[in-house]
């Protein structure tokens, strides 16, 4: 080993003989398959986490988790006045009440998952700075209780396009609903994970996660038919490639109009989430000793 | 130095830190086009070096006082000790993961305390069952009554969450502790209560670190101090020696004699024999201390 050789040190060095058999780096992160485990061990915190803070999510407003329905519903009936009414991007698609419907409460719902995950670890610093967890815990803990708090707005959604007319018959397809929900709220997890590293480090990237998550809405087929590009290849290619339009068609086939989706749309969103979720987790895990630096 | 292998319970091996600060920039008139253009970002990033490198070995049932004026790098090294900071260089080896016991164990403000204790123990990677059990000690380490602990935190009084905190904070029964001096806040009773329960802990733990600026309370309970002062270690010793020299050092400071206090931490700074260390086997310690 090097001497440093400072210079206000003249009177040398002396060598400790350290056995280091029973001692073990402090902070150091874990191999990949052992964070993974711990990750398992800290499941109780995980879910005491997310369940606790839902409590405390809406407590600052006086209607408290009524917002968390209304908010959307406010959203979907700006929506419908500006693109159904005003501008009229619904012509020609059948029941767009329930097409802009589904499309604002599901969009809705990655959005604000993502968002709130990849903050995870920059609003949680005390936290990670009192206690040595693993830290992909924030991230996940995040998205399932987006997740909760998902479930009523998602009832709400379910109702509207059952009362508004056209109404819609429930059938077997309803059922497809749960493995969408899961693959899009695995998808949300990976880039949650593979946002928070980013976030942790440059706060700033928060600001254009809320410009990205707008320009992905625009895009993403929420309040116009993605058939208006069947004239332009490349941007309906596009489109068949966006995961979450994927989720859209996937569930507008299943509810509205009781047919299938195009088996595409599940495979791309498939590809899609076990992507994210493998390069997420990697991304998160090797900056795991830096997110309780001082910034 | 004997040549005899040691076991001790933390090793600080040539660790260092260097922060790179993001800060908000002064307000003051800026000259030149290069000077403009930075002020319009309002934000510069400074490097501060916390603390130079330097590597001590503790063994157990060793006592460590740590000691230096604000500023010095005492709580950087604390930081680095409990692995909640990644030394800029060197590394830092210990039996198992220090724990620090400090008036920032971290609260969920808009939680109430209830579900603090519940989720600062499961934290600290406490089963379910555990932090069950270990809630009753914690409410009455705290002293807060069945009332404010359905209240969320943002409603406490600042003595009210230091409480909860240290209370939470003790709940685990480390092996390596960590003791932050501004623990000795809060009104008579409770520090009565606190002094007891950190006895306790003394008494379990194989090995204590006390930061405080309380030279009484250093001598009474270390059977070794650490002076680290500007970021470099200036003595390592026994608690008389360490301290008288720190008294010297402190009183020149404070009666302005700057380039009197400068020579004297120079000459302890020169006096310091600089330890390095050797792994048996010329290995170093590959594992890590579980989560």
């Amino acid at each position: 080993m090097a001497d440093t050789g400072d210079p206000r040190v003249p009177s040398g060095t002396a060598v400790l003989t350290v056995d280091g058999a029973t001692l073990r780096r402090v902070g150091a992160r874990p191999g990949l398959a052992r964070y993974l485990a711990s990750l398992w061990e800290y499941r109780s915190f995980i879910l005491f986490d997310s369940r606790s803070r839902i409590a405390g999510a809406n407590s600052v407003n006086a209607l408290g988790r009524v917002w968390m329905v209304l908010n959307p519903i406010l959203d979907g009936a700006a929506y419908f006045l500006v693109f159904g009414l005003l501008l009229g991007t619904g012509r020609g698609v059948p029941n767009f009440l329930g097409y802009l419907i589904i499309g604002v409460f599901l969009f809705r719902y990655t959005s604000s998952a993502i968002t709130a995950g990849s903050r995870s670890i920059s609003t949680n610093l005390s936290i990670v700075r009192a206690f040595r967890f693993p830290r992909a815990t924030l991230p996940i803990a995040t998205n399932i209780r987006e997740l909760m708090l998902f479930g009523p707005t998602l009832v709400v959604m379910l109702v509207l396009v059952l009362a508004i007319p056209p109404m819609e018959q429930i059938t077997w397809r309803w059922l497809l609903l749960i493995p969408l929900l899961a693959l899009q709220t695995l998808f949300n997890v990976g880039a949650s994970l593979l946002l928070a590293r980013y976030v942790a480090r440059w706060s700033d990237l928060s600001n254009l996660i809320a410009f990205g998550t707008r320009i992905w809405l625009y895009v993403s087929a929420v309040f116009f038919s993605a058939d208006r590009f069947a004239d332009f290849p490349p941007m309906m290619t596009a489109m068949h490639l966006n995961p979450l339009f994927c989720v859209l068609d996937i569930a507008r086939q299943s509810l509205l109009y009781a047919s299938d989706a195009d088996p595409m749309r599940w495979i791309v969103l498939a590809a899609w989430t076990a992507a994210l979720l493998v390069v997420g987790t990697v991304v998160f895990w090797r900056a795991e000793e830096t997110y309780g630096e001082e910034r | 130095m004997s040549a005899e292998p040691l076991t001790p319970s933390v090793v600080v091996d040539e660790a260092s830190m260097t922060y790179r600060v993001l800060s908000a920039e002064a307000v003051q008139p800026h000259r030149g086009l290069r000077g403009r253009v930075r002020a319009a970002r309002g934000v510069r990033t400074t490097e501060v070096q916390a603390l130079q490198p330097l590597s001590f070995v503790v063994g157990r049932g060793e006592s460590v006082g740590v000691i230096g004026t604000n500023g010095s790098g005492k709580s950087t090294l604390m930081k680095l000790i409990t692995g909640q900071m990644r030394p800029t260089t060197g590394h830092i080896y210990a039996t198992s993961t220090p724990v620090m016991l400090g008036v920032n164990a971290a609260l969920v403000r808009q939680v109430s305390g209830e579900d603090n204790i519940r989720l600062g123990c499961l934290a600290m990677g406490m089963s379910r069952a555990e932090a069950e059990a270990k809630r009753d000690a914690v409410v009455a380490l705290s002293g807060l009554d069945d009332h404010a602990l359905q209240l969320p935190l943002k409603a406490y009084s600042s003595g009210m969450a230091a409480r909860l905190q240290f209370a939470i904070a003790t709940s685990v029964d480390p092996d390596i502790l960590v003791i932050d001096e501004a623990l000795n806040t809060g009104d008579a009773q409770f520090r009565e209560r606190t002094r007891q329960r950190l006895d306790e802990l003394r008494e379990q733990a194989g090995c204590v670190f006390l930061v405080s600026h309380s030279l009484s309370t250093i001598q009474e309970m270390c059977q070794r101090v650490i002076w680290i002062e500007r970021g470099v270690l200036t003595m390592d010793g026994s608690p008389r020696a360490v301290t008288r020299g720190y008294n010297l050092y402190a009183r020149a400071m404070a009666q302005g004699r700057t380039e009197e206090a400068q020579e004297i931490l120079e000459r302890k700074q020169s006096e310091l024999v600089r330890e390095r260390i050797a792994w048996t086997g010329g290995e170093r310690p590959t594992g890590i201390t579980a989560l």
